[in-house]
């Protein structure tokens, strides 16, 4: 019987014998977990040992496409890739765009398991049915355009995507990210890491095949409706001035973060705003894989210090982790630390983050001349930033500690440097703030599920309580009207951010982008919409309600796979600096008073048990997670009796 | 007056929907290598632009075995698949590559303009493509053409 919807098929690569090998998708599963990273989650829970080396040869990477990837659904063009991450010993995973997820489902195969650790530098081949390792000792150093040049012009295949590393994944930059298609990043939680240690260079992909819908009129005409509503986002919205056209407004709101998270509010906000970028900067938009809204920008500073070649970069993040938030202004500098990023395969969050943070450091004196080999690190001064990334590529001096990422350089340089290492469960803390933007994401950082203080996965949740936009939501228990973004307890906060997670979830589940779900119902993939294309697609009859059970079940279970890394209600912390009032502009003076209340509520909501915040054992059994439930209850059970 | 698909190329951002438009359209599958129209981007320069069939008909002579004819309603090449013998002359004859042959099938693959109400066009999201009247159509066929004679310095 044919699956529709998937290939059909897996790609086990083992580095250590340097096999490569197939398996059929287990169906049985595919019920459970749909495909995506909830079905790469349940494979990381059954293969991987608790508390495994993430630099070791037994952690695994995997590359995860769902259903909907490469289909006609909008923005399908994804690719997740799920492993133990190296920056934080939790789960971790990093999705990125392009045309490598479609590719490899073409190619035939719906996931890529990749495990052990090769003696000498090699890259995965991946054609119609077929796979291999080859050498890259050549590939070795290049950074990723040169990388993704050299596969490209080898393979004889303009055709084909490449996923690699760069400078900064071979060295074993604690958040190093694998690009795709030059420029599309799968940024967060060091994936990258995790191919340097196994001294995979990257992933080539090239495949013909098709994809099959198993009601073919209903899911064309679901998918034209779905990309005939979301189009208008490519003039009015995202796709206008791509991600960076909103951070003028954020700025006077009082949610643009800046200083190491000190304020929100940034003077200079016009000269690094999207308007800017497309007036001086833009060459033209470009989008991923099956996208209508094309937030892509391919860029250029054509002359000039900062000169760069065509590229796509500038997107919001990059603009405020790398510039706004160590108060830079120059547009230019900041295109070209994104860049600079970029080629070398380095996380622009974590890398801005930890800048701004070794900033402060030597403004308090925590970190010295004597430290920096002389040099001064200001605010504001853009050769801060780009000495920095090359020391951090590198690991040269002060880049050596700043590499291991904001929560391990802290802990190392102590003297009170913890109050201000942004971050949450080790993951550096991204351009949306918890006093700023919305209460929201004070529970969203400090749960950090799955992957730590994340701005987007599983979803940007100030839709609710900034924007005051319930995409679609509100009929499926969204309370409504959404309190003012300040208010903190009593104003079921854990419903909504319950729901909205769920919601989140499913993007990466089902194989698509998060942004064309975050918009009002009519301009968006709602749940209706959801469900009627992966129904119409797969065959399986996956109603609203269904979908959301689906995800509430990796959910839970990504959550236990950390519970099991030893995480629980006392790793749901944030540090001082996120909690304590802001200092200037719109939002001055709004801080996060009460933490452990909101953490309650949303422990009550989902089923979590109050005092250890783990997912209580009826809650996972009634999800069908008994075994789940078994392990991570064993240990405990014991002591709960006493 | 009879129609032309032409594309307005700047719009374009190279998303690949007109792709899996033409495959489920023709075939009830989604495949980029089944589809008449074809993607490029160059990821070096600013180029994202569908490739397709500007039905010249350069490739009805080169048919030896006369499967590829134009239909007089719509003006579009119209491939017999149960004459063609896939011998890829036709692929040979296409000035732009706008020719193909199906990977699954082994015949020819040259856009009809789906009979007049092209699938491409429903689904692209920019209205980078575009079925008009042939006279408005030839505009922007000549701004097209004309970018073939600018001078890139």
């Amino acid at each position: 019987m044919i699956l529709h919807g998937y290939a059909g098929k897996i790609l086990w690569v083992d580095l250590n014998r340097m096999e490569v090998r197939e398996k059929e998708l287990d169906r049985d599963l595919l019920k459970l977990y749909l495909g995506g990273t909830g079905y790469a989650a349940r494979i990381l829970w059954d293969m991987l040992e608790a508390k495994i080396d993430p630099l070791g040869p037994e952690n695994l990477l995997i590359a995860a496409t769902g259903p909907l990837t490469g289909t006609l659904c909008p923005s399908s063009g994804s690719i997740e890739f799920c492993f133990k991450s190296p920056l934080t010993g939790i789960f971790g995973e990093a999705r990125a765009g392009g045309t490598f997820g479609p590719k490899l489902k073409f190619a035939g195969y719906d996931f890529i398991v990749i495990g052990g650790k090769s003696e000498k530098p090699v890259y995965l081949y991946v054609g119609d049915g077929y796979a291999e390792l080859r050498d890259a000792t050549h590939l070795w150093r290049k950074n990723v355009h040169e990388t993704t040049d050299i596969i490209l012009r080898d393979l004889d295949e303009p055709d084909a995507s490449v996923a690699c590393i760069g400078q900064a994944g071979e060295n074993q930059v604690r958040f190093a990210s694998i690009m795709v298609d030059y420029d599309r990043a799968a940024g967060r939680c060091g994936g990258g890491t995790v191919m340097g240690t196994k001294k995979l260079k990257a992933i080539a992909v090239n495949g013909h095949g098709a994809i099959s819908a198993a009601k073919p009129d209903e899911f064309f005409d679901a998918a034209l409706d779905a990309i005939n509503a979301i189009k208008i986002r490519a003039t009015k919205g995202m796709g206008e001035h791509g991600t960076l056209g909103g951070l003028t407004a954020l700025n006077e709101s009082g949610a643009l973060p800046t200083r190491n998270f000190k304020t929100c509010y940034f003077e200079e906000a016009e000269k690094v705003s999207g308007q800017t970028l497309s007036e001086r900067y833009l060459i033209k938009k470009r989008s991923c894989f099956g996208c209508p809204i094309g937030c892509g920008r391919y860029i250029q500073v054509s002359a000039g210090k900062y000169q760069t070649p065509p590229h796509e970069g500038a997107e919001y993040e990059t603009v405020n982790m790398l510039g706004v938030q160590s108060m830079i202004d120059d547009l230019e500098a900041i295109i070209k630390a994104g860049y600079l990023c970029n080629i070398y395969g380095l996380d622009t969050i974590s890398a801005g983050n930890v800048i701004a943070f070794a900033i402060e450091a030597y403004e308090r004196g925590i970190i010295t001349d004597k430290d920096t080999d002389g040099i001064k690190l200001r605010w504001g001064d853009p050769e801060v930033i780009m000495t920095l990334i090359e020391k951090i590529v590198n690991k040269e001096g002060i880049g050596r500690l700043l590499a291991e990422g904001v929560k391990s350089a802290s802990e190392r340089l102590g003297k009170g440097s913890e109050e201000f290492a942004c971050h949450g469960k080790g993951l550096e803390i991204p351009a949306h703030d918890t006093r700023g933007t919305a209460k929201s994401l004070v529970i969203q950082y400090a749960i950090g599920n799955p992957r730590g203080a994340c701005h987007i996965e599983p979803i940007w949740a100030p839709m609710w309580d900034f924007s005051k936009v319930d995409m679609g939501l509100r009929k499926y228990g969204l309370p409504w009207p959404p309190p003012s973004r300040f208010e903190e307890t009593g104003v079921r906060r854990g419903e909504a951010y319950k729901l909205l997670a769920f919601f989140g979830e499913l993007a990466g589940i089902l194989g698509i982008c998060r942004f064309p779900l975050l918009a009002a119902e009519d301009q968006n993939l709602n749940l209706d919409r959801l469900s009627t294309l992966t129904t119409t697609l797969t065959g399986f009859d996956l109603k609203p309600q269904d979908l959301l059970r689906i995800s509430e079940r990796v959910y839970n279970l990504k959550r236990c796979f950390n519970v099991r890394e030893g995480v629980d209600r006392r790793s749901d912390r944030l540090p001082k600096r996120v909690m304590e009032p802001l200092i200037s502009g719109p939002t001055k003076g709004v801080k996060v008073e009460n933490l452990d209340g909101m953490l309650d509520e949303f422990y009550d909501a989902v089923g979590w048990d109050r005092e250890t915040g783990i997912p209580r054992k009826e809650k996972l059994i009634e999800l069908g997670l008994e075994d789940v439930a078994n392990e991570i209850w064993k240990s405990r059970s014991s002591k709960q009796e006493e | 007056m009879i129609k032309s698909l032409v594309v307005i190329p700047d719009r374009c951002m190279g998303c690949h929907l007109c792709e899996l438009a033409c495959s489920q359209e023709h075939y009830g599958v989604m495949s980029i290598e089944r589809s008449r129209i074809h993607v490029v981007r160059l990821h070096h320069q600013p180029v994202d632009a569908p490739i397709f069939c500007l039905q010249c008909g350069l490739c009805i002579a080169s048919c030896p075995v006369n499967a590829v004819k134009r239909d007089p309603k719509t003006g579009a090449i119209m491939v017999q698949e149960e004459r063609c013998i896939g011998c890829g002359n036709c692929v040979h004859a296409c000035p732009y590559g706008a020719a193909s042959l199906d990977p699954a099938t082994k015949k020819a693959l040259i856009c009809d303009l789906c009979g007049g109400d092209p699938a491409c066009v429903k689904a692209c999201p920019v209205d980078a493509l575009k079925y008009l009247d042939a006279d408005l159509a030839a505009k922007y066929k000549r701004i097209n053409f004309s970018r073939l004679q600018t001078v890139v310095r």
